[in-house]
């Protein structure tokens, strides 16, 4: 398989193509895009209905933009033909070991995905899971935000039973990992709505790294299944 | 303006005919053309002829989403001069005149309106995974669910569509759209449930 199996949803590539959807989600389906050739063309066929709409849209008779036509003129003359942006430089080779992760995530993130696990950069949660130290807050629907991180996950290790209060998804950026509804690889998106339970663990030789985002708050459960 | 040679039907005297090359000419190609002339020959009519069409449509598109007259204006100038800069990087294969209008519009407001970048792919990324990639299946798979999504979005309900142009494209709440629409809160939930599902079947391969 070259290409992902697991996609966002439609509601995702809508609200992307449209606009609606804030920037912390707006991350991973453009990540995702960077990888699905397939949901490129979702977001594509969803831009041409929006296009539809502006078109649609009434319009007032006099709306007074004659003057601003005008004013217009005097700016077309000033406005200089931008030069092609120069080709983008490729991070040096030491920044990422395997496949280099690709725009947008690439510019926010600050190193290489798969820097050694003791150099102070991840946070073991439990044995073989860890999160990034990195850690970004974006706009999202709920007031809070979106909180953006990376999790990693080791070969067979589960990620511990938690509870989240609203959504959570994962973007795979290496590796592999199961959860019970299948296996997701390179490009793949997972998405849990709030309230679901669901287990998670790695599933690749390498250690799987996932880009992983959260709408409201994550808690981690005990063996009884209370907060801790 | 292209001058028709084709051969005239005996009797035929006049050129106005239903089968002249102009009546079957589109607005998206007519569009296209004004953008080209504007790329290539710094057409000012041409762009004047955009500006009048794209410029009332702009204005609405960002006075309904929350701009006061005089943003709405800044941003309508902003998208102009983008059409007048870009006007080169215009593909006629990609989309038609007015969703790259919209693009444009939706970028520029969200940086203006709200204050935010719009994460994007970058097409010259090298990491990028290009569609030849895929294997032939896989593109198979590709064009079809494509032509699937283009069936769907056609034969969606009239106030589903409604209601999905209001939630996405105008951004409008749940409650806005039962306010405006006249119709019960959990109706609107209801169509726009039903509009995702419509729209979702025909996504491939749904795990």
């Amino acid at each position: 398989m070259t290409v992902p199996f697991h996609h966002p949803d439609d509601q995702l590539l809508i609200g992307y193509a449209s606009g609606q959807e804030r920037a912390g989600k707006s991350l991973l389906v453009a990540t995702h895009l960077a990888y699905c050739p397939d949901c490129r063309q979702r977001v594509a066929s969803y831009e041409a209905l929006c296009g539809n709409w502006l078109e649609e849209l009434p319009c007032a008779g006099d709306d007074g933009l004659d003057a601003l036509l005008d004013r217009m003129d005097g700016l077309l003359t000033a406005a200089r033909i931008q030069q092609e942006p120069a080709p983008i430089e490729l991070p040096a080779a030491g920044r990422t070991c395997g496949r280099l992760v690709p725009e947008p995530l690439r510019s926010w993130l600050p190193d290489a995905i798969d820097t050694p696990t003791d150099d102070g950069s991840w946070r073991e949660i439990s044995k073989g899971v860890w999160l990034s130290g990195w850690e970004r807050t974006l706009s999202g629907t709920t007031k809070s935000g979106t909180t953006v991180r990376l999790l990693r996950m080791a070969s067979g290790a589960p990620v511990p039973a938690h509870r989240h209060t609203a959504d959570e998804l994962l973007l795979v950026l290496r590796g592999a990992f199961r959860d019970e509804y299948g296996s997701y690889g390179l490009g793949d998106v997972a998405h849990y709505v709030a309230g679901t339970d669901h287990y998670a663990f790695g599933a690749s030789e390498e250690d799987c790294i996932c880009l992983f985002l959260l709408d409201g708050d994550l808690i981690f459960l005990d063996e009884d299944g209370n907060p801790l | 303006m292209p001058f028709s040679r084709g051969p005239l039907l005996p009797g035929t005297l006049n050129r106005d005919g239903a089968g002249s090359p102009d009546a079957a000419r589109t607005d998206a190609d007519q569009f296209g053309e004004l953008v080209h002339a504007v790329a290539q020959d710094r057409d000012r009519s041409a762009f004047a002829a955009l500006f009048r069409h794209f410029a009332p449509k702009i204005l609405q598109y960002c006075l309904r989403l929350g701009a006061d007259r005089s943003t709405a204006e800044e941003l309508v100038q902003d998208v102009m001069l983008t059409v007048w800069l870009k006007a080169a990087s215009f593909d006629p294969a990609q989309a038609t005149v007015g969703t790259w209008v919209f693009t444009i519009a939706r970028n520029r407001r969200i940086d203006r309106l709200r204050k935010e970048m719009r994460p994007a792919p970058d097409p010259d990324d090298p990491a990028m995974t290009p569609a030849s990639l895929a294997t032939p299946e896989e593109t198979a798979q590709m064009v079809q669910s494509s032509r699937q999504l283009q069936d769907a979005i056609e034969t969606l309900a009239e106030n589903q569509s409604e209601v999905l142009r209001r939630s996405y494209f105008l951004e409008q709440t749940h409650e806005e759209i039962a306010e405006d629409t006249e119709v019960p809160l959990g109706t609107v939930k209801t169509r726009l449930r039903l509009a995702l599902g419509h729209l979702k079947r025909s996504m491939r391969d749904k795990a």
